[in-house]
């Protein structure tokens, strides 16, 4: 070291140099054993977590079906055309061409590609938006051609809901749509995300669980842009379970066109096998698409027609067969007669009450519509005697009315499978509110409570079920509209979902004596084969139906009904007819029932000896 | 030039040193690869060595007196090319208009300026005779770096800036300055940088992308974690990630084939020989960087004159320097800035000043003995 001597303590300077650059290089080593050693598997997860993605698969809801296996619901693939974000942040949107270029490639308005590309700005990385749905074979062939000047665009599958008999059935199936907010918050959804489908109203709704699939996804990695590169794993998603209904298409749509060609186009035709529950058919009009609120719900024309939906004075959206409440009028004859019996106010012995044209309670006078004489059950069904009635509710009182009314469950709903169902008002919710206002319950309400007005206002499905329970010589079901979910086999990755058909309580059996109820029934045939219900008779099949024209609002036409079963003596079905505001029940309800009885016999002539064996064991 | 080259020559060439360098730079040819296995970078790196083994083979056997003598030129030459990035031959990335683009090559002048400026120094210091550093020496040296900080900073491109300092410290530490001195100039730096940042900032002159890369250091991940603190956050996963021995299994999905590691084969080639090698390989290249310096700082001791000895000690000393500077930046603990880890980061103009330097501590070496 020649140099050392020159320099003030050179050698102690560079080795100073040499230390100081073995400190340095410390440094780092330690900085690493604490990133590498330390900390090391913090950090594998964390790039393990941001090249990992879950993309969902959606599963295949359930199909509906009636009960001949026919589609009433299915879900059918479409495409959505996606455009991933992370891309598309550096593009300059206002100016770049690309506007118009896949707006020219997708038949897309300029001005509906530059909103999107808006919102896509707007979003998180990673997230990708819908550039167009229910894409089209030619979209999908553009964007694969295009895959190298626009790797951003991607082609997703995605099954769409889809309701082939359009207004058809819609309140009793529903639809399917995003669950909202609210929906996500409470506890039947839990484990639900936003932009999940779920049903909405009718069976969609009821069954929604079983009628979901449980969702597949695939693994994937993604590259900083949020590319995809490599798919690790896919887990297939679960379909849901199919769903075999009760109903029978034919009789449906039976009714449905029974219901269009009606005077007002309002009002609810609903059948069900008396010997079961099982529900055939049930039609409320005006109705409404489901397909509108499954595919509409994005663009303008739908969302249009939403609200036009939600504004219409027909009120579509409303299932009046469940959740609409209707002075009943005659028809509330039937369980007035079996509450006669019940109450001990007649016996199949002594049931003669004076018409008397009418009755006068105080200073009023009320009417009978013609003057009957002195008539007995059967007449008094058959002719729709009101004074009759006025008297055997004056004599049953209405205490015994509303033993009536909790008997025959018309303080409850009947527990049909469908969302949001109501309960009828009778005197029982009514008295209390009366003696509140008006000190107590006069006569007068009792009066026109026999007859099914003022203080009865019923939904039609609980007018179905107790009709059809007397006529099923007093056995009261639920009506209900599963027959069987069908199973699903387990997967590797999920579980079997077992198959189960409706869950059917014992039936009600309600207090109706075998000679009390034969009275009955022989007065609703008697008004078919001679009396108010002429115009359902049908040749050959004894029907057995009561007629009733119940006042609606002042200054509109009477609601036209008609309750029914039929054979008369052994019945198998049972229908409920109500036009609203057209007039007399037997003139409007009664051709609408008619159709429908004779769709059911239509299919039922070739079978029916079998058939009738078998479901009589 | 063969003629030149004695047995003797080859006896005393410093083949461990040279082999080190080589096996460095070999080393980053591997991390090139790992770092874009799809693409060809990693050939032309192989290329580049090619290239600055050519010119650390043209130095090492030249006389480098001669070569000192001469600095004047090379500093000419050095500051002319820096000026020239200034014009439009400069090519602008990200802002910074760090690159010269000549027949078709590009590179970085302020990388390879750097020896110009250490000979200028070497030629200015290694002629005085002893006793203490004077003030006036002292200005020359801050002039002839000034020269070439100036026009950086105009780029500008602080991080190469700041990799010129410690060579005029080690220069004025070699050159007899009073330990005091030394001590003083630290306190100062140490109350005077912070200082200096506040006022920085109070005044308006440091702008805000600046502020954000140092506050990224503090807090990458509230700092700007998309912007600045992504580069941060996204060099310390990778170099975690690498855990104690690298990757196990395919690296189709490390770091930087997945693209979430910006620059992986320039700035952050250290962050992908983290996640490749792990700890093991990182330590392991750590400690041949250890060995190379010392290597040098050896054949300074040996150094049969001052000028030799300033040109080795101010190599071995920006070498440390821009080694702790790039690698505390992958570890997130120093600012995002632009410097290359030498030998390692792909590019001609990294190989070529680090070679170069080499080759002139070779040829220091080859003739000390030589008067």
């Amino acid at each position: 070291m020649k140099l050392q001597e020159q320099a003030q303590n050179l050698g102690g300077r560079i080795a100073t140099i040499h230390v100081v650059a073995f400190i340095l290089l410390s440094i780092l080593g330690v900085r690493l054993y604490y990133l590498q050693i330390v900390n090391g598997e913090y950090y594998e997860k964390r790039a393990e977590n941001q090249r990992i993605r879950l993309i969902p698969i959606p599963a295949p809801r359930g199909a509906i079906f009636d009960r001949h296996g026919k589609i009433l619901v299915d879900s059918r693939p479409t495409f959505n055309v996606v455009i991933s974000n992370e891309p598309m942040k550096q593009l300059d949107i206002e100016a770049d061409e690309r506007i118009d270029e896949y707006a020219y490639g997708l038949n897309l308005e300029p001005d509906v590609v530059a909103d999107r590309l808006k919102q896509i700005k707007k979003q998180n990385d990673f997230e990708t938006l819908v550039l167009k749905d229910n894409a089209s074979m030619q979209d999908i062939s553009w964007v694969e051609a295009h895959q190298l000047e626009y790797p951003e665009l991607r082609i997703e599958l995605q099954p769409q809901r889809f309701y082939p008999h359009g207004t058809a059935m819609a309140h009793i199936l529903g639809y399917v749509g995003e669950i909202s907010p609210k929906q996500l918050e409470s506890e039947r959804w839990a484990g639900m995300k936003a932009g999940d489908i779920i049903g909405k109203g009718g069976l969609e709704e009821y069954y929604d669980e079983f009628l979901r699939g449980r969702p597949g996804f695939r693994k994937v990695i993604v590259d900083s842009r949020g590319r995809i590169q490599r798919e690790i794993e896919v887990v297939p998603p679960q379909a849901g379970q199919d769903l075999i209904t009760t109903i029978d298409l034919d009789i449906q749509m039976a009714a449905e066109q029974q219901l269009a060609n009606s005077a007002s186009k309002r009002g609810v035709i609903a059948s069900m096998d008396t010997r079961n529950g099982e529900m055939l058919a049930l039609a409320s009009w005006p109705s409404f698409d489901p397909n509108v609120f499954v595919q509409g719900s994005k663009t303008r024309e739908g969302r249009k027609q939403i609200a036009a939906y939600w504004q219409d004075e027909g009120r579509p959206l409303y299932n009046r067969a469940i959740q609409g409440r209707y002075p009943p009028g005659s028809t509330w004859k039937i369980p007035m007669s079996a509450g006669g019996f019940q109450s001990g106010a007649m016996t199949t012995a002594s049931n003669s009450f004076a018409c008397g044209g009418g009755i006068q309670i105080g200073n009023r006078f009320t009417k009978c519509m013609g003057h009957h004489g002195h008539p007995s059950l059967v007449p008094a069904i058959a002719r729709s005697c009101n004074g009759y009635y006025y008297r055997l509710g004056l004599k049953m009182s209405i205490e015994k009315m509303i033993e009536m009314i909790e008997t025959y469950e018309y303080d409850k709903i009947t527990g049909i499978d469908l969302p949001n169902e109501r309960v009828s008002q009778t005197p029982k919710s009514w008295k209390p509110i009366v003696e509140k206002n008006e000190g107590r319950w006069s006569d007068i309400r009792t009066v026109m409570a026999s007859i099914g007005q003022d203080t009865v206002v019923v939904t039609p499905i609980s007018l179905l079920r107790t009709v059809a329970a007397i006529g099923e010589h007093g056995k009261m079901y639920v009506p209900h509209f599963l027959k069987e979910f069908k199973k699903i086999n387990a997967t590797e990755h999920f579980e079997e979902r077992p198959g189960f058909g409706f869950q059917r309580p014992e039936p009600k059996i309600l207090p109706l004596k075998p000679e009390e109820q034969k009275m009955i029934a022989t007065g609703m045939w008697s008004a078919v084969s001679g009396g108010t219900a002429r115009i359902v008779n049908i040749p050959g099949f004894d029907v057995a139906a009561k007629t009733g024209t119940a006042q609606a609002a002042v200054g509109s036409k009477d609601h036209a009904w008609m309750v029914s079963f039929a054979p008369a003596y052994e019945p198998e079905i049972a229908v409920v007819g109500l036009i609203e505001n057209v007039g007399f029940g037997g003139t409007h309800a009664g051709p609408a029932v008619k159709g429908v009885y004779e769709t059911y016999l239509a299919k039922r002539e070739p079978l029916a000896d079998e058939q009738d064996e078998v479901a009589r064991r | 030039m063969v003629a030149i080259i004695e047995k003797r020559d080859l006896r005393d060439f410093d083949w461990l040193t040279s082999v080190l360098a080589v096996a460095i730079a070999c080393f980053g040819v591997w991390q090139i690869y790992n770092a874009t296995p799809n693409d060809t970078i990693w050939s032309k790196q192989i290329v580049g060595i090619g290239i600055a083994l050519a010119a650390f083979t043209v130095v090492a056997i030249s006389d480098y007196r001669r070569i000192i003598d001469a600095a004047p030129i090379f500093y000419g030459i050095g500051l002319f090319l820096l000026f020239l990035v200034l014009t439009p031959l400069g090519v602008e990335v990200n802002g910074q208009k760090a690159w010269l683009r000549i027949f078709g090559l590009q590179f970085q002048p302020s990388e390879v300026a750097k020896i110009p400026t250490i000979l200028m120094l070497a030629k200015y210091f290694g002629a005085r005779k002893g006793g203490t550093l004077q003030f006036r020496e002292v200005l020359i040296g801050v002039a002839i770096l000034a020269g070439p900080v100036v026009l950086i900073m105009l780029e500008p491109d602080a991080g190469q800036a700041i990799t010129y300092f410690p060579i005029l410290g080690a220069v004025f530490f070699l050159s007899a300055i009073k330990v005091r001195y030394v001590i003083g100039g630290l306190v100062l730096a140490a109350v005077m940088i912070p200082t200096a940042y506040i006022v920085g900032v109070k005044a308006g002159v440091i702008k805000r992308y600046q502020q954000d890369r140092i506050m990224a250091i503090i807090d990458p991940e509230s700092v700007d974690p998309r912007g600045y603190g992504y580069h941060t956050i996204q060099s310390m996963i990778t170099v975690g990630k690498g855990g104690l021995s690298g990757i196990k299994g395919n690296t189709e999905t490390s770091q930087s084939v997945l693209k979430f590691l910006p620059e992986p084969q320039t700035d952050f080639i250290f962050a992908v020989t983290a996640e490749n090698t792990g700890f093991i390989g990182c330590v392991s290249l750590l400690l041949a960087y250890a060995l190379l310096i010392s290597r040098l700082i050896i054949g300074a001791r040996e150094a049969n004159e001052r000028a030799g000895m300033l040109v080795i000690m101010a190599i071995a000393t920006a070498l440390a320097f821009q080694i702790f500077m790039n690698v505390g930046m992958t570890l997130g603990f120093l600012p995002v800035i632009g410097v290359p880890l030498p030998l390692m980061s792909a590019g001609l103009s990294n190989l070529l000043s680090t070679f170069i330097a080499i080759g002139f501590v070779v040829s220091i070496k080859m003739r000390r003995f030589v008067n």
